[in-house]
């Protein structure tokens, strides 16, 4: 298939579906119904845009009510909420493969990728009422992006190869296009993340127009806006705006998602979101979404207390901050406490590796760039203990790639490449490299020191630090010295650019999306992994600082480039390759991957349907948002 | 005495001063800022920003700008009776703290009342039945109450009440009053839940106070005016508590002064573990998350309390021990 029919189809299929849909707006919630009748809201034919997005129920339709009882660590866990709405123009698809219409109805491009045109829903509207559409992206380009106070180092997404910005033009009140001056096949995946994750303003693509021109110098007196500075405690008008243009921090600011905030934040004791009125889905049969009333997030300060309130049955619906560890006290209370545990395991990847420092500039550094002592290492590794011990079975033992049914599988023989345990084997290759030993049997470096890596942990998701311990045994059995040094997170990620770790051990969890985002094998990411930080420091500076790569590095920088402006097919084999030298190269060892770490063992109440027994699991997809929690609902 | 207490108030605005310079600049010593932690925050659910995006929002939140500049900043603004904006909650710090005074409040003096009302009497039955069943029993559980982390009991108590009775007893309220506006029914339910932290944090304070009045009574039971007393005939009840007990109390009245921050500090881990709403969990995770305007003032503000305590200390124990003369040239 031809990269352009490709797309062609895939814009058919998002538009088939919703035209199937038209004219067939069935039912909404009583609460809805009540304020119709009251004359409080327009009734739903007037709510909802001509063309209504469908959103398929995973079982069967719903009923409306409840409240889904979730649980968040206060205001740095602001994406709790960005993953339980995953308010964007155009959403992964709940099983990761592809991107479909959400808020925005569809998309088009020219035949080589250098525009594209978002196709907005006429009669859209904000949840308070007021019509969304193009003017709302013209704000963001116009006000936010092109704002040197708000945004002076611009984003990523929208750069043209020359680092100038794309240009954003509004076709019609519903049309709105962008020009790159390269073609730009990653613009779809990236519009797919712009739903104002994070605290970051740089997450938006569209906002509120006129909700947010009263805090724009642009858009209204100074002594107003100096005012409301002022009275909000601020020193600056951006600091105002960076917290007014983000629902979850804002409170009031209305929104396009199925729940908006009800005046709490996320830095409240309780934030709640309540129905969207104008939420613009509905399920095959028209009835509008969502099914459920509202989502509490109830903040603890402790995350094993959240983990409690789990088992005790206080949580409705959630993966985040429960423990892999919980998984069997979890199953354990399974009937007492009304609720199911589900499993939903990663993308591939691997979620334990211990990743070597390529430009370490001490003496162990030459070892660390052998490829020959990197195999080595990795014969040493008794995964099967790992995945007994650490993941409860679960998962397999694996490098850094691809789940097998992903499109970028790069194959059998570099999923399992240098995995299996065999350490006489190791032991013959590493006295190629380290022949000479002490009387205590670690091998000695070159210049006579004993070879000790260090190897950096952040007790992050799993039992990293048990998995380290493990690794340090499995090592020292071949005469390889190591021992592990745990550090808390921020100062752990102080010492990743500034190039001070050997090594670490960290998770894979972006394979299924090397080319948005920062994918972690992309070495110019930050945070940058410990894999290569002078590298990234390397192309920070345009090759004034830090070291040149190697051939093999560089080549993984030139995939990912040419990935976002290749067709599809082009894509998946440049992905392909990008696996192989990844696992090939083994600088990062992979022990044991596919398991549910990730926020992937959720608690889910017994009443609660329509949620899926398998789905794509990452943090590009929003999980749970991917899986469409609009149509989740309570059986009565 | 008012020329002492004049004198030592004078000093306060020095000290603080000073304090806040120290508290400043032990909160920037670990490396990195706000962002370093919000990057690895990020990390953790999976996210991550631009290099010029993060350069943004740190001269955004001026943490571009040279520390003694940024200390200047914040100084002048508490000066000025403004506490600023949290960088982590982005909303006033006066707002966050006041929200949580109260209830840190109610804890703090909860548990402080509980300490006594038991330490004290526990102390003079196991001094005056010296190596008795009841003195052992209480030596023994003293023990217990001062070797057993507060964290720990917590976290046993917490899954003893949810493995035989169901209920997680996190938090001070209920799931429906916790953003109610105060009622009746509010007060009753936050009593409920506020006796469990009582006694968990009461335990350990209990254990270390009983102890120490056991001993300081027994050192003063052995005095010879003791003796004298008896022989004039003087009830043994009277005889204790009108003397020795007034005496032992010495030592405890003078950490009164230490108990006021700790009030507002002690109960960190408990608090974090319980999941309470007070201040101590704010700080800790102004700490971690390198929040340091919020963290400062917090600092600052028990610091403000020790040296408030330690002059109500001065002044009460010149008032109990006619011994303690101040001098004034």
């Amino acid at each position: 298939m031809k990269r352009s029919t490709f797309l062609k189809s895939l814009v058919a299929l998002g538009f088939s579906t919703i035209i199937g849909s038209t004219g067939v707006i069935a039912g909404e919630s009583p609460d809805l119904e009540a304020m119709v009748k009251a004359g409080t809201l327009p009734p739903l034919n007037e709510r909802l845009p001509e063309i209504p997005l469908m959103l398929p129920v995973v079982d069967e339709i719903g009923q409306y009510g409840g409240t889904l009882r979730r649980a968040f660590l206060g205001p740095g866990d602001h994406n709790n909420y960005t993953r339980a709405v995953y308010d964007a123009l155009v959403r992964y698809a709940p099983d990761g493969s592809q991107i479909v219409p959400h808020i925005a109805a569809g998309w088009e491009s020219n035949e080589n990728f250098t525009e594209w045109i978002i196709r907005l829903r006429p009669g859209a509207k904000w949840s308070d009422g007021t019509p969304f559409n193009a003017d709302d992206i013209m704000f963001w380009y116009d006000n936010i992006l092109m704002n040197q106070e708000l945004m002076p180092g611009g984003v990523g997404w929208m750069k043209n190869g020359d680092g100038s910005l794309a240009s954003v033009q509004k076709l019609s009140d519903y049309l709105v296009k962008w020009t790159y001056k390269q073609p730009n096949t990653a613009f779809l995946l990236n519009m797919a993340n712009l739903d104002g994750a994070d605290k970051s303003i740089s997450n938006l693509v569209f906002v509120p127009a006129h909700y947010l021109k009263q805090f724009h110098p642009d858009h209204t007196s100074k002594a107003s806006l100096d005012a409301k500075v002022k009275a909000a405690g601020f020193d600056t008008w951006t600091q105002l705006f960076a917290v007014e243009a983000l629902p979850h921090l804002s409170g009031n600011r209305p929104g396009m998602a199925a729940w908006v905030p009800d005046g709490t934040t996320v830095s409240d004791q309780v934030f709640t979101i309540k129905r969207n009125p104008y939420f613009v889905g509905v399920d095959p049969q028209g009835n509008q979404l969502p099914y459920i009333d509202e989502i509490r997030f109830t903040f603890f300060a402790d995350k094993e207390a959240l983990n409690l309130a789990a088992v005790a049955g206080e949580i409705d619906f959630q993966g985040r901050h429960i423990n892999m560890s919980s998984y069997p006290v979890l199953k354990e209370n399974e009937n007492n406490a009304n609720y199911r545990v589900v499993t939903w395991p990663t993308f591939g990847g691997s979620d334990a590796v211990v990743m070597l420092n390529q430009t370490w500039i001490g003496p162990e550094g030459e070892y660390f760039r052998n490829k020959n002592f990197r195999i080595a290492l990795s014969h040493a590794i008794d995964r099967d203990a790992i995945k007994e011990l650490a993941f409860f079975g679960l998962g397999e033992a694996r490098q850094g790639v691809p789940a097998p049914f992903h499109p970028y599988y790069p194959g059998d023989e570099y999923a399992f490449r240098y995995t299996e345990f065999n350490p006489e084997e190791s032991s013959a290759m590493l006295d190629k490299v380290l022949p000479n030993k002490n009387s205590d049997g670690h091998r000695l470096m070159s210049n006579g020191q004993v070879l000790d890596i260090e190897i950096g942990v952040v007790p992050q998701f799993g039992a990293w630090t048990d998995i380290a311990q493990l690794i340090v045994e499995n090592w020292a059995e071949v005469g390889v010295k190591a021992h592990v040094e745990v550090r808390e997170r921020a100062q752990h990620f102080s010492m990743r650019p500034a190039n001070e770790l050997m090594s670490e051990v960290w998770n894979e969890d972006t394979t299924g999306f090397p080319f948005s985002g920062q994918p972690k094998f992309d070495p110019r990411s930050d945070p940058a992994l410990t894999f290569a930080p002078l590298v990234a420091k390397w192309y920070a500076s345009g090759g004034k600082e830090g070291q040149a790569p190697p051939a093999e590095i560089k080549r993984l920088v030139d995939i990912i480039d040419e990935a976002k402006t290749s067709g599809r097919n082009r894509q998946i084999a440049l992905a392909k390759e990008l696996f192989q030298i990844w696992a090939d190269n083994v600088w990062e060892i992979g022990t044991v991957g596919m398991t549910p770490m990730i926020q992937g063992v959720l608690v889910a109440n017994d009443k609660l349907r329509n949620v899926p027994a398998v789905a794509g699991n990452d943090w590009p997809l929003r999980t749970p948002g991917d899986t469409r929690l609009e149509q989740y609902f309570y059986s009565r | 005495m008012l020329i002492y207490i004049i004198k030592r108030l004078l000093l306060l605005p020095f000290l603080l001063l000073i304090f806040s310079v120290i508290a400043f600049l032990l909160i920037q010593a670990p490396p990195g800022d706000f962002l370093t932690s919000y990057i690895a925050e990020l990390a953790a659910s999976g996210s991550s920003m631009e290099r010029a995006q993060i350069d943004a929002l740190r001269a955004l939140y001026g943490l571009d700008q040279p520390m003694y500049l940024q200390y200047f900043k914040w100084m002048g603004r508490i000066l000025t009776g403004d506490l600023g904006v949290s960088l982590d909650w982005q909303r006033p710090i006066s707002e966050l703290i006041g929200e949580r005074m109260g209830l840190t409040l109610a804890l703090g003096l909860g548990t402080f009342v509980f300490t006594w009302l038991i330490a004290i009497p526990i102390g003079i039955f196991s001094a005056t039945r010296k190596y008795s069943f009841f003195d052992y029993f209480f030596t023994v559980f003293n023990y217990f109450g001062v070797a057993t982390p507060t964290f720990m009991t917590a976290l046993v108590l917490m899954w003893i009440a949810f493995k035989y009775y169901g209920v997680s007893v996190t938090g001070l309220f209920s799931a429906e009053y916790i953003d109610a506006p105060w009622s009746w029914d509010r007060v009753v339910d936050l009593l409920q839940h506020l006796w469990l932290p009582v006694v968990i944090l009461g335990l350990d304070g209990t254990a270390r106070l009983a102890r120490v009045m056991r001993a300081n009574l027994l050192d003063e039971l052995k005095k010879p005016y003791m003796e004298m007393a008896r022989a004039k005939g003087l009830s043994e009840w009277h005889l204790v508590m009108k003397y020795p007990v007034r005496l032992a109390m010495n030592p405890l009245i003078s950490t009164i002064g230490w108990y006021l921050p700790l009030i507002f500090s002690g109960s960190v881990i408990v608090a974090t573990v319980m999941n309470l709403p007070t201040i101590g969990p704010m700080l800790l995770r102004a700490l971690i998350s390198q929040d340091m305007f919020l963290a400062g003032t917090i600092i600052l503000f028990y610091m403000m309390l020790a040296v408030v305590g330690t002059l109500i200390s001065d002044i009460l124990l010149a008032w109990l021990d006619p011994r303690i003369r101040l001098d004034e040239e």
